[in-house]
């Protein structure tokens, strides 16, 4: 058995405190097991080679005792946690028809055989089972961890001790005392602590406390962190990472020099200036606007229309400026969420703080037509960005019930429901079509520009009249053309609590609910109160950002360690709910957790942290006993290999190509558009901006992105898929924007010195421009060659000797930003 | 780590073709279903007997009248009262009622397998054409054809097992949690001009095939030595092996969307750019749309979903259903004809429907108006194991609801997936820590009674 990792279920089991877990009546394990519904499993115990078992084993009263202490303890808390979606009544069909929820059914076993063997841990099945030998691999999803499975071997050892009844009581349904014994001992809402850095053996090794942390689970694994990556990869991890841009191989070099000459004062030097640029801003901000489902457009409504949000773009740049001034993270989110309610020294701060709002307004809606819930889907999307966004808790699937496995009862939605339905939610026009939404009105910014359309600016996409089909004239705006406007929330006149829709239904209402919070995570001296006058936003945005709540600061330092290291502490970013990923270093998490509040919620100053730490500064070279002892790299022994995301990948070409405008983007493709994107046939015009600043419409990206993991903005997305498929290598040799740029490239390289005696120096030049390096013997040869045998052949193509010159050029540019090295950080 | 789930990783990362290791957290996170079914596009063969070994989906969005096109509702009793305002004509031997309006479909009335007792959860159109996609009305999840190709890959490694033609939102042919193989790979957004729909980047003359060629060979000469000095990460040659494959694409693909080489009867059978607009009947050149569809059959696609719209004819009923019908009819009955002449009709499962049906007009009262109808409506089957010439199901007197034979969205899809040979409700993947699958917590029931 190789090391387990720890990302198991049950890791946290272990973390929570054991008194809550042990204490758990009958009600609770019944409870829990009918609650996940097992109808999906598909068991091989059957074919199993059934096992006889002798079960007798006399024991003294103390050790019963002991051993039925340690069932509690130590065996009762995994088999509900982890057995009883397939194995305990209520489970749709029981798995093997074995039942782990009964002491019975543990002792006579199921259609395999007897499961245990008691003082014989080896021969039983069940020890077998959780060690994944043979076939019989549970549970199916993931091994236990290696110490869990040892308690069972222990407890089987000791007698396989059993105090439950024969049958459980009946099941009781989901009350406030199973949501508040849940709450109470989930690891994600308990208050955050601060773990002392561990001792390790290797005390030379740690750089800063968290390295301590990381090494200390490594020692625990029997695994030794890899070596330090040298110069050049570290220089390009840090570019890509922190600017999402390559550095040069002259900046390269540079680096060398200094790092050999200065070490780490040289990478906190290198560090700070990147820190520093304007391209930092623009490459987190794209990571903060996936999580905020960012998008220019409605994306389609269910009835194929999809309408511009001609203003969104303002937000996009709220964000990369704030990122920019390192506004502290608590204050990013009380701007987002209730910027419209704060006061404002000048009109400017007036305009970003309402801006922020739109945060609440981007979201992608159903049509209105035929949708009796239409305003209720507006709030459900603003629930979901708020819960999944901010705290990394699905709250939506409280909208129908009392969630399934959170502590999230479907009061707790409606609490935070009255508070969004208070609020009126300002989208604009939606193209003119009533069917998809109804128009709105939007702040007026007073300190932004006005930007009239250009002279002579006439719309060409149509209104259209729903039911004809035919084209109808657009109505008047409501707004001189060029007015700043802006999307966002403001709150309504009239305020009021919300009624709990039953089933998700807004015309079968039930009980009122006051205007309040999640119950699941009351707040140390809780005195919060809505004040019933207004929205309530404002008091929602200080109960999210108060130092002790126990998931705003967990969940973004987590966000931040995943872009830094292609991986989470908590492998599910956006759910941190009982069904989530537990952390695979929770005292790591927790201790920057508390540095982050501590230090003033300063986004830059975790970042610059944690890049300086030893442990980001890792190779990702690893030999292959390291990786086979921890093929997921829990331990982060070594970097992740990571593939470029599409922004960085197409800001790489341009930058290769030469054809990179640092200067940030003005406005957006569709500002003056207030139109039905479906109708417009491609709006995407190329562009040499940078990738933060095409224009991002639903359900129709920009060409240059879309092959590769685009989010599709419906909802919070923290991780992207790093997906490899072919349509992706099609985009490489076919795509219009990879000619364009290997065009761009190639005429660039024979603008110097055209002669052919120089082309050896060309391809030198070209290998180092597109992927920052020294080439290595032959490279540039190889490309020769391949330049010199295609030459003839595009001679039939380009009767100009010139012209079949750059394009020979473009192929070799174009396989150049083709290659994994191009399009991997190392 | 597990040592068996590393040996199979290995396995996988080494057999066959290139999608050995396409998304390795999928398969860790799924170990047992990836044994079975792998994130591979390989063929696999049905773990049960398959009656069909495609499909063939017929969309037809925004929820056709099923009283003015195969579910006939005369009058009855002396009151007026809602049903089909067209005439209904009996066909072929097993003399099954088809509407005046579906003419060309009517004369293959003998393969048609209807189930007039269709029902679903919602009249919303979204939520609704959602379930009937992926099985869940309110939140993202596979669509069928995803759930298809990861139940049995595709049986051409050129291309992917899941199109979808002339469509809509990415919703509705996304593979979400699955491995993202399995997305479909739209040809045509809803709205375009079809004859120049095509995969995006799928060609390009800039340079000469030979050139290309050439310019591949060095750009994975690069990727090798690259590769060389990362032995540890089989990633990078799921990488090399994905750009073999794009390549490959780009040679088969535009090939099959090139329908010229069709001769000039075949266009005219399927009505290839015979455009019909009317009110809500919108362009979709769905002959074009029915010929590639059987190219993309013959050429080994597993699941083809065609697209068209809308049926929504809240007003102008009478008009814009004519043209709807005008539009589909003789295109369907081209493809029927086909598959059957090609021997293709007896393993391909030919589906036709649309997110719901609607509620009938009262003959006689003047009105022209329609709404949406989710307690009761009418899909048909053709090919593909099921009977022909048959009727399944029966809504009440008025065509109001379900009233017999009943078969709900998750019943259809189980349905389709037990024809193909997939065990419908066992057919899962483990996602957010609990297993999913198409039909749904509920689980499907196969209506085994229209089998042939």
């Amino acid at each position: 058995m190789v090391a387990q990792p720890g990302r198991t279920r049950d890791a946290a089991g272990r973390n929570a405190p054991r008194g809550n877990v042990a204490g758990i009546g009958l009600e609770k394990l019944s409870y829990r097991g009918r609650r996940f519904p097992g109808f999906v499993k598909r068991f091989s115990f059957a074919v199993l080679v059934s096992l006889s078992g002798i079960y007798a084993c006399a024991t003294s009263a103390a050790d019963e005792t002991e051993a039925r202490a340690f069932f509690e303890k130590k065996i009762r808390p995994v088999l509900v946690e982890n057995c009883f979606e397939c194995h305990a009544e209520g489970a749709k069909k029981i798995g093997g028809k074995l039942r782990l929820d009964t002491a019975e059914g543990l002792r006579k076993g199921g259609e395999s055989g007897t499961p245990m063997v008691p003082g014989n841990p080896e021969e039983s099945l069940l020890v077998q089972s959780l060690r994944w030998e043979f076939d019989l691999e549970m549970p199916p999803e993931k091994p236990l961890s290696p110490a869990v499975i040892q308690d069972f071997v222990t407890w089987i050892r000791m007698g396989a001790q059993d105090p439950r009844e024969s049958t459980p009581a009946v099941s009781p349904p989901p009350d406030a005392n199973t949501i508040a014994e849940l709450a109470k001992t989930h690891w994600s809402f308990q208050p955050v602590a601060n773990p002392e850095a561990p001792i390790v053996d290797d005390e030379n090794w740690p750089r800063d406390p968290l390295d301590r942390f990381v090494l200390a689970g490594m020692e625990k694994a029997e695994l030794a962190p890899t070596s330090d990556a040298p110069p050049g990869v570290l220089l390009r991890r840090l570019f890509f990472d922190l600017t999402g841009l390559p550095p040069t191989a002259s900046q390269v070099a540079d680096f060398a020099e200094e790092y050999e000459r200065d070490g780490q004062e040289a990478v906190a030097r290198w560090v700070d200036d990147l820190l520093a640029s304007p391209q930092f801003g623009e490459r987190w901000a794209r990571h903060w606007l996936d999580v905020a489902r960012y998008g220019e457009s409605n994306g389609n409504d269910g009835l194929s229309r999809n309408p511009s949000f001609p203003h969104a773009w303002r937000y996009r740049d709220y964000v990369i400026d704030a990122f920019n001034r390192d506004v502290p993270y608590d204050r990013f989110l009380i701007e987002q969420v209730a910027g419209d309610l704060l006061p404002a020294e000048n009109d400017a701060q007036r305009d970003r703080q309402l801006v922020a709002t739109g945060f609440l307004a981007l979201g992608a809606k159903p049509a209105k037509a035929m949708n009796n819930n239409f305003e209720m889907d507006v709030v459900d999307d603003q629930i979901n960005v708020v819960g999944a966004g901010i705290m990394g808790l699905s709250v939506a699937c409280a909208r129908c019930h009392d969630h399934k496995h959170d502590p999230i009862p479907t009061r707790d939605y409606y609490a935070l429901a009255g508070i969004f339905k208070s609020t009126e939610t300002m989208w604009g026009v939606a193209a003119n079509e009533a069917l998809t939404a109804p128009a709105t009105d939007l702040h007026v910014l007073k300190a932004a520009a006005k930007v009239p359309p250009p002279k002579g600016w006439k719309e060409t996409v149509l209104v259209i009249e729903s039911n004809t089909g035919k084209p109808k004239p657009p109505p008047k705006p409501k707004w001189e053309p060029g007015t700043p406007l802006a999307m966002g929330v403001r709150d309504k006149k009239e305020t009021a609590d919300c009624q709990i829709n039953l089933k998700g239904e807004s015309k079968q209402l039930g009980d009122k609910v006051p205007r309040g919070f999640l119950s699941a995570c009351s707040l140390p001296g809780d005195a919060i109160k809505v004040n019933p006058k207004a929205s309530g936003r404002r008091e929602l945005a200080e109960w999210l950002t108060r130092p002790e709540h126990p998931l705003t600061a967990r969940v973004m330092v987590n966000r931040i360690w995943l872009h830094l290291f292609g991986q989470a502490i908590v492998g599910t970013p956006d759910d941190f709910g009982v069904y989530g990923d537990r952390p695979t270093h929770p005292e790591l998490l927790d201790h920057l957790a508390t540095r982050f509040v501590a230090e003033g919620w300063s986004m830059k100053r975790l970042i610059r942290t944690i890049v300086l730490s030893r442990v980001y500064q890792l190779d990702s070279a690893a030999d292959l006993r390291m990786v086979e002892a921890d093929p997921g790299n829990v331990w982060l022994a070594r970097h992740l290999r990571r593939r470029l995301e599409a922004e960085s990948l197409r800001d790489s070409m341009l930058a290769a190509s030469g054809q990179l405008d640092l200067a940030p983007a003005q406005g957006s493709l569709i500002r003056h558009r207030d139109i039905l994107v479906n109708l417009a046939g491609n709006l995407h015009e190329p562009s040499r901006h940078r990738s933060v600043y095409l224009c991002m419409l639903r359900n129709s990206p920009p060409p240059s992105l879309s092959a590769f993991d685009l989010p599709d903005a419906t909802t919070v997305l923290g991780k992207r898929s790093s997906t490899v498929l072919p349509t992706q290598s099609l985009y490489l040799i076919n795509s219009p924007f990879a000619v364009e740029q290997s065009l761009a490239f190639a005429g660039d390289l024979l603008k110097t010195d055209p002669a052919r005696e120089q082309d050896r120096a060309r391809a030198e030049a070209a290998v180092r421009r597109a992927l920052g390096r020294e080439p290595q013997s032959g490279e540039a040869e190889r490309g020769l060659a391949m330049i010199r045998a295609i030459e003839p052949e595009l001679a039939t193509k380009f009767s100009d000797v010139e012209e079949c010159r750059l394009h020979a050029w473009a192929a070799f540019c174009q396989g150049l930003m083709a290659t994994n090295e191009f399009r991997y950080v190392d | 780590m597990n040592p068996n789930l590393f040996s199979r990783r290995r396995m996988l990362q080494t057999a066959s073709c290139g999608f050995g290791y396409f998304a390795l957290s999928a398969l860790c996170q799924s170990a047992r279903a990836a044994a079975t079914y792998g994130p591979k596009l390989s063929d696999r063969p049905s773990p049960f007997r398959a009656r069909a070994k495609r499909i063939i989906f017929l969309c037809m969005s925004g929820g056709p009248a099923q009283m003015d096109t195969f579910d006939f509702k005369p009058q009855v009793g002396k009151k007026p009262h809602p049903g089909s305002v067209v005439k209904f004509y009996r066909h072929g031997e097993s003399g099954l009622a088809i509407s005046e309006l579906m003419p060309e479909t009517a004369k293959h009335a003998d393969k048609l397998c209807l189930l007039n007792g269709m029902h679903a959860d919602t009249g919303n159109h979204a939520q609704s054409f959602l379930q009937l996609h992926t099985g869940e009305r309110l939140r993202p999840r596979p669509s069928m054809g995803s759930w298809v190709s990861y139940g049995l890959g595709t049986e051409n490694q050129d291309l992917p097992g899941f199109i979808s033609l002339n469509t809509s939102k990415p919703q509705v042919y996304a593979s979400q949690f699955l491995p993202p193989v399995f997305q479909g790979t739209p040809i045509g957004i809803n709205g375009e001009d079809m004859s120049q729909a095509t995969i995006a980047n799928i060609a390009s003359d800039h340079l000469p095939a030979s050139v290309k060629r050439r310019q591949l060979d060095l750009v994975q000469a690069m990727n090798f030595d690259h590769q060389s000095l990362r032995p540890e990460d089989p990633g990078l040659e799921a990488v090399i092996q994905s750009m073999e494959l794009g390549f490959r694409m780009q040679m088969t693909a535009p090939g099959l969307l090139d329908i010229s080489d069709e001769p000039a009867s075949v266009l005219e059978a399927y009505r290839v750019g015979k455009q019909r607009t009317e009110g809500t009947c919108k362009q979709s050149d769905f002959g074009r749309q029915c010929l590639l569809a059987r190219r993309l059959v013959e050429a080994g696609v597993r699941f083809i979903e065609l697209n068209h719209g809308s049926w929504d004819q809240h007003k102008n009923h009478r008009r814009d259903l004519t043209a709807n019908c005008e539009a589909t009819d003789a295109p369907i009955a081209a493809l029927l004809s086909d598959l059957e002449q090609r021997g293709l009709l007896e393993d391909t499962l030919v589906v036709w429907g649309g997110e719901f049906g609607r509620p009938g007009l009262t003959p006689g009262n003047g009105k022209d108006e329609t709404g949406h109808n989710a307690n009761g409506f009418t899909f048909w089957l053709a090919g593909g194991g099921v009977k022909g010439g048959h009727v399944h199901g029966a809504t009440d007197e008025t065509g109001a609801r379900a009233v017999d034979g009943k078969v709900h969205f998750r019943d259809l899809h189980a349905t389709m997936l037990h024809l193909l040979g997939l065990p419908p409700n066992d057919l899962t993947y483990r996602y957010a820590g609990r297993a999913h699958r198409l039909t749904g917590p509920e689980g499907g029931r196969v209506a085994s009674e229209i089998f042939a």
